[in-house]
């Protein structure tokens, strides 16, 4: 993978976290101007969300996974059945699938990181679907192929109407995005980018790629539950198959490699991308919207390998420097 | 002694539903061991052949025996194009976004069938699926499904046509010497891109063919399985070592005795209850898949095999 392009350029002349502010803030008007499209908000937010998590493994470390769907069920299943079972208020219950799924991640990880390329993302499809096939059979746990209702146990009120939910979504995107920040001029997101270009050379400058890889993958973990455990309150029951299908994996990570692995703000621009025109044809699509994430990849990957972000800072960056340079 | 007799019914019937799966594996080995991709949509290839197996039988009345005729050369032609127009632009690029342009490639195909059959399950029936030929060994009776057989004899026939192409004949010099060192074989007057197309579209036919094949064995045909087609492909694969083709037939026999014998011998063990069974029939071989990658990501047969 090409590293991303150098942008301080631009960033020396606009603090990068006035970018986020503009942004978070542009996303806080939307149930104002469109409060009649709240789900299609939410949603997009969502899985914008879940790609941004992605994007701390898949992105910046250059580890593709394909089974983030498991993590997103781990948060999902666990703030359930705590609520459930030990009348655990949801915000615990997150914080403790959180704990679970970058555990379960840390464990994941110490087993499958020694594969390198797609020998990993093979096993994290295979890993994934074993937790899959375990959470159906296992009906006594997670009641199954039925699934889970929240609407058994009670709730706080708010989190059963759409714009109290909106912004629950909004704080985990400028959550995910302040840790984009972070990793961006951070030692630690140095130490995954070095390990993406080349683990070889990473290790020869005293980075541990193995130790850096279970870092980010634990993180991305941690922040894949909590849009998990969002995602079963935004929709208020659920099955099996809603969270842990490999498409969902594979929804997730498309998000974030068309708008841009390891660009910030890159997979939830590919939220958007992608959530426009899935949006526009859903009535003729219907089931078959992941029609719109296999043409989209095939033109990005063809026209774009960048991504849409990564494509743009290239750009951008390309005519700051000519300007510089006096030569437009 | 039920243990036994139910124990080498689910070997035989694991030897002729893996014949199938090694077809699904040989498609996947060749592309990896000659254009070093994964094909992420090799499952949906599957399908796609399931599915126009399904629409030969219910539109036109033809069998899928026959149907395969008609329906392998097109899944060429298919797999052909799709190097052409996609994959054949991206050589130059690293293989991780080949390998992302075959997965949408895949979402692509089976989006389509979606649109086109719609989600619920399609089912099959035709009344030779369920005739077998009884076995007597001493006491035992042994049953073989006549279709599953006949499967398997086509896989072999189809295998056996591979391997002459690609020991026997010009062409399969051409491919062995792509596979080995492409740069090589371009110096030699190899055109390399015609190769990787010709493989592509090979091993694209050699899913669609398997798919054809397993619709009168499941008797149904379902769009969601196209993930669990794709998996079972990686497994065996993995289980022989990618590239090797071999190694993709001894795997596929494998992951199809595991898949038999640990749903019908693990609940017969009492100490595990009645938990394991053909519940978890998909993760028996997962599960083998992860150890296999983990301690012999070369195979359980890495070097001693040759490779393509």
């Amino acid at each position: 993978m090409t590293s991303p392009v150098p942008t301080t350029k631009i960033t020396s002349r606009v603090h990068p976290l006035m970018v986020f502010a503009l942004v978070i803030g542009l996303l806080a008007l939307y149930p104002i101007v469109f409060g009649s499209f709240m789900n299609f908000g939410i949603s997009t937010l969502l899985l914008g969300g879940l790609a941004l998590s992605w994007d701390i493994v898949g992105g910046w470390t250059g580890q593709n996974s394909l089974g983030h769907a498991a993590l997103v069920g781990i948060g999902a299943y666990t703030m359930t059945l705590l609520a459930e079972a030990l009348h655990l208020s949801p915000f615990f219950g997150t914080i403790a699938g959180m704990m679970l799924a970058a555990l379960v991640a840390w464990g994941w990880g110490s087993l499958t990181f020694r594969l390198r390329g797609s020998y990993f993302t093979l096993s994290s499809i295979a890993v994934a679907e074993i937790i899959r096939l375990i959470v159906l059979n296992e009906s006594w746990l997670t009641n199954g192929a039925e699934g889970k209702s929240l609407s058994t146990f009670d709730l706080p009120d708010f989190l059963y109407e759409r714009k109290p939910e909106y912004y629950l979504v909004l704080g985990f995107v400028a959550l995910v995005l302040l840790f984009g920040h972070y990793l961006k001029f951070s030692k630690l997101g140095f130490y995954l980018k070095a390990v993406r270009e080349d683990e070889e050379s990473a290790m020869a400058l005293g980075v541990n790629p193995a130790k850096a890889k279970l870092i980010a993958f634990a993180i991305s973990a941690a922040f894949t539950a909590l849009g998990g455990s969002l995602y079963a309150i935004y929709l208020q029951a659920f099955e099996p198959d809603t969270f842990l299908l490999t498409a969902t994996s594979i929804q997730i990570a498309l998000l974030a490699i068309i708008g841009g692995r390891g660009t910030i703000y890159g997979p939830l621009v590919g939220s958007f991308v992608l959530a426009i025109p899935s949006e526009f044809f859903r009535s003729q699509l219907q089931e078959a919207n992941l029609l719109v994430y296999g043409i989209l990849i095939v033109v990005v990957i063809l026209y774009l390998p960048k991504g849409v972000m990564g494509t743009l800072e290239h750009w951008f960056y390309k005519k700051n420097h000519l300007l510089d340079k006096g030569n437009l | 002694m039920e243990i036994v007799s139910q124990g080498l019914q689910s070997i035989i019937d694991g030897l002729l539903t893996g014949g199938v799966y090694a077809m699904i594996g040989v498609g996947l080995s060749l592309i990896f061991g000659v254009m070093k991709v994964i094909n992420f949509g090799h499952g949906e290839f599957v399908i796609l052949g399931m599915y126009s197996a399904f629409f030969a039988f219910s539109a036109l009345g033809i069998d899928p025996f026959v149907s395969i005729l008609f329906i392998a050369p097109l899944a060429y032609g298919l797999g052909f194009l799709i190097h052409r127009l996609v994959l054949s632009k991206l050589l130059g690029a690293n293989q991780q976004s080949t390998q992302l342009a075959t997965l949408g490639t895949g979402l692509i195909i089976s989006n389509l069938l979606l649109l086109k059959f719609g989600a619920q399950p399609q089912s099959f029936y035709n009344e030779s699926s369920s005739n077998t030929w009884s076995v007597h060994l001493g006491t035992l009776e042994l049953r073989i499904t006549i279709i599953r057989f006949v499967a398997v004899l086509l896989t072999a026939v189809l295998i056996f046509a591979l391997n002459y192409v690609l020991y026997r004949t010009e062409l399969g010099r051409a491919i062995r010497a792509t596979a080995q060192n492409r740069l090589g074989a371009e110096l030699q007057g190899v055109d390399t891109r015609k190769i990787y197309a010709v493989v592509f579209g090979t091993g694209v036919t050699l899913a669609v063919a398997a798919g054809v094949l397993l619709l009168p064995i499941l008797s149904t045909a379902t769009l969601t399985m196209n993930t669990t087609f794709t998996n079972k492909a990686f497994i065996v694969t993995v289980l022989g070592g990618l590239g090797s083709i071999p190694g993709a037939i001894l795997g596929g026999l494998i992951l199809g005795v595991v898949e038999s014998l640990g749903s019908s011998i693990l609940p017969l063990i009492p100490a595990l209850g009645n938990h394991f069974g053909s519940n978890y029939r998909d993760a028996y071989g997962l599960l083998i898949f992860l150890l296999v990658l983990l301690f012999k990501p070369e195979g359980l047969f890495g070097r001693t095999v040759k490779r393509v």
